[in-house]
């Protein structure tokens, strides 16, 4: 069978599949199927193998454990914390809440590394109190979806962790890469929203004296130190990445326990249930994702794709705008994990060829896949988001298609400008290059 | 019937909650034998968790068969009639139902070749292991026949059925 072939086949089956609303993580497994059958050196004894192989690493361990500790953080209200934080500090700007949305973001994305658990989060809380000020339904969800996907480009991030334990990139280099992207995110971001908030006429808030913002910020200290904690241990060496996830979910049961004792032996099971099942759903994807990649490198699907793309001729920025359309297209569709998995095997050699960073790559990867989480018709924050505003997807849709303008030019500039990226981790930590 | 599989999906889910608690432990244990002299560092720990990390992915993907959350995309319209509705969820948990099949028939080859093999670290026999594939295939098709049986109900009366699982 030719590599061509076995590709049509494999996205053939998988397409027809997802299209009839087998779940994803269902449908690549069944894609891997016919030609597993068919070939006489396979059997489907390796579908279960490579699924094995996939889920036996420490490294993938990181996802529960910062879902978790994500999520106890919500439990333990310091969400709030960091919504009064940032409403001392950027509340008095037109479009208050709009900005407070942006910022609280930020802060989370930095504590935690999941999309899901800060749209989730802040959704709940900010949603409900923007209707409330006379802010449009879609707008509060669009800025709350669209936002939150800084959860996964500012460090600690779960994408991230997939990424260099799946890739061999340095787990401490693609954190430092992601601070810069991430703090121009959320700059672009209140800059649409002030765009918003002068045609539209949001409220404002009065500005908050010196000493409110000094008591916001004793309130959420505790909180804030997190981001040093576990990007910083991770960096420096003190912790593997799987081990700062854990630190990070103790500190947080710590600060929702004890400190300001929000979680009960109540609430825990809760979360821990939550959280598992959450992880679960997308790590079982891993497995069947592994399975499909692996057949399709079996039959150098990748490296036919590269010799076809090879002969045109690219450079690093021709190759950077292929890497992100083909992760924006798939993103689409699928979730993240899975997406590395196949699409970033796929299109590793052709990075490699064009001359680009590992970490370079990566990074145009992660932003690219971050829109998947609120592009249709498969975008969880957006989903979450929605579901919390009870609204219906499509009329959300121009506000989070506005606000996704500032996002992609973000990327392009990324790709066209690799330093952007890079002269963080070559500043701070050149070991890591 | 229907109890008796409610009360099979309840311990999973307790058996889920329980796993994910005590999957902490042993990399915890890991940080604290790293830092200070009060544990020995044991070669044991990170296996441990590794094994709890597979069992927790295999009962995780069991419940979201049941309960439906198993990602999918919305990109068919939804038909108008009931009875459609049905024949599109037939072929849908059928397509499930094939794969389960074939977690359950290779993994029990898997869960044999396990037999004869230990854990590196910790030397666990490996069938404890391997035998969540076959166990979930099995878990699966229990599930997913409570399905089928509805969509051939939902297919017959064109009606939603009662007890939407």
């Amino acid at each position: 069978m030719s590599a061509g072939e076995a590709a049509v086949i494999m996205f053939g089956v998988f397409a027809a599949l997802v299209l009839l609303k087998v779940p994803v993580s269902f449908a690549l497994g069944l894609a891997c199927l016919p030609i597993l059958f068919i070939d006489e050196r396979l059997t489907p004894f390796l579908l279960i193998n490579e699924m094995w192989k996939s889920y036996n690493a420490f490294i993938l361990l990181a996802v529960p454990f910062f879902l978790l500790a994500a999520n106890l953080m919500n439990a333990a209200g310091i969400t709030e914390r960091l919504i009064n934080l940032a409403r001392a500090s950027v509340g008095h700007l037109p479009g208050g809440l709009g900005h407070i949305n942006v910022m609280v973001s930020m802060l989370f994305a930095g504590i935690s590394g999941s999309s899901t658990a800060d749209a989730a989060g802040i959704g709940s809380l900010l949603i409900p109190a923007m209707k409330k000020q006379g802010y449009d339904t879609s707008f509060s969800v669009a800025i709350t979806a669209c936002s939150s996907v800084m959860g996964v480009i500012i460090p600690p991030s779960i994408i991230m962790i997939v990424w260099g334990g799946l890739m061999s990139v340095s787990i401490g280099g693609l954190f430092l890469a992601g601070m810069v992207p991430g703090i121009l995110i959320a700059l672009f971001m209140m800059g649409t929203v002030l765009v918003y908030a002068k045609t539209l006429n949001y409220p404002i808030y009065k500005r908050a004296s010196l000493m409110e913002f000094f008591q916001a910020f004793g309130k959420s200290i505790l909180a804030l130190v997190t981001p040093t904690i576990i990007v910083g241990g991770i960096i420096g060496g003190l912790f593997t990445p799987t081990e700062a996830s854990v630190v990070a979910v103790l500190y947080s049961a710590f600060l929702g326990g004890l400190i300001y004792r929000a979680i009960g032996p109540k609430q825990f099971p809760r979360v821990l249930y939550d959280s598992a099942r959450l992880s679960a759903i997308s790590l079982f994807c891993i497995g069947t994702a592994s399975a499909f990649g692996w057949l399709l490198a079996y039959y150098r699907v990748p490296q036919s794709l590269v010799d076809m793309v090879a002969a045109y001729g690219t450079g690093i920025i021709t190759t950077g705008f292929i890497i992100a359309l083909s992760f924006l297209v798939i993103g689409m569709f699928i979730d993240a994990i899975p997406a590395i998995i196949i699409l970033g095997t796929i299109l590793l050699p052709l990075a490699e060829k064009a001359g680009m960073h590992p970490i370079h790559f990566a990074i145009i990867g992660v932003i690219s896949l971050a829109f998947g989480l609120v592009t249709p018709p498969y975008g969880l924050c957006l989903l979450i988001s929605c579901s919390v505003g009870e609204i219906a997807v499509s009329k959300v849709l121009k506000d989070v298609a506005i606000l996704l303008v500032p996002l992609l030019l973000l990327l392009g500039l990324t790709i066209v400008f690799p330093e952007i990226v890079l002269f963080l981790p070559r500043w701070l930590a050149p070991e890591f290059l | 019937m229907k109890s008796l599989i409610d009360g099979y999906y309840r311990v999973l889910k307790v058996t889920l909650t329980c796993l994910m608690g005590l999957m902490i432990v042993p990399v915890f244990m890991q940080v604290i034998s790293r830092f200070t002299d009060l544990l020995p560092r044991y070669i044991w720990t990170e296996e441990v968790a590794r094994f709890c990390f597979v069992w927790i992915i295999m009962i995780g993907s069991m419940i979201a068969v049941r309960d439906g959350t198993h990602f999918d995309v919305d990109l068919l319209p939804k038909p108008k009639r009931f009875r459609n509705r049905g024949i599109l969820k037939l072929v849908r948990h059928f397509s499930m139902f094939a794969l389960a099949i074939v977690f359950l028939v290779y993994g029990i080859d898997f869960a044999k070749f396990g037999m004869a093999q230990s854990s590196e670290m910790s030397g666990i026999n490996m069938l404890s292991i391997y035998i969540t594939f076959p166990l979930a295939g099995l878990t699966w098709i229990l599930f997913l026949l409570e399905k089928l049986a509805l969509d051939f109900k939902q297919i017959r009366s064109n009606r939603e059925p009662e007890l939407e699982a």
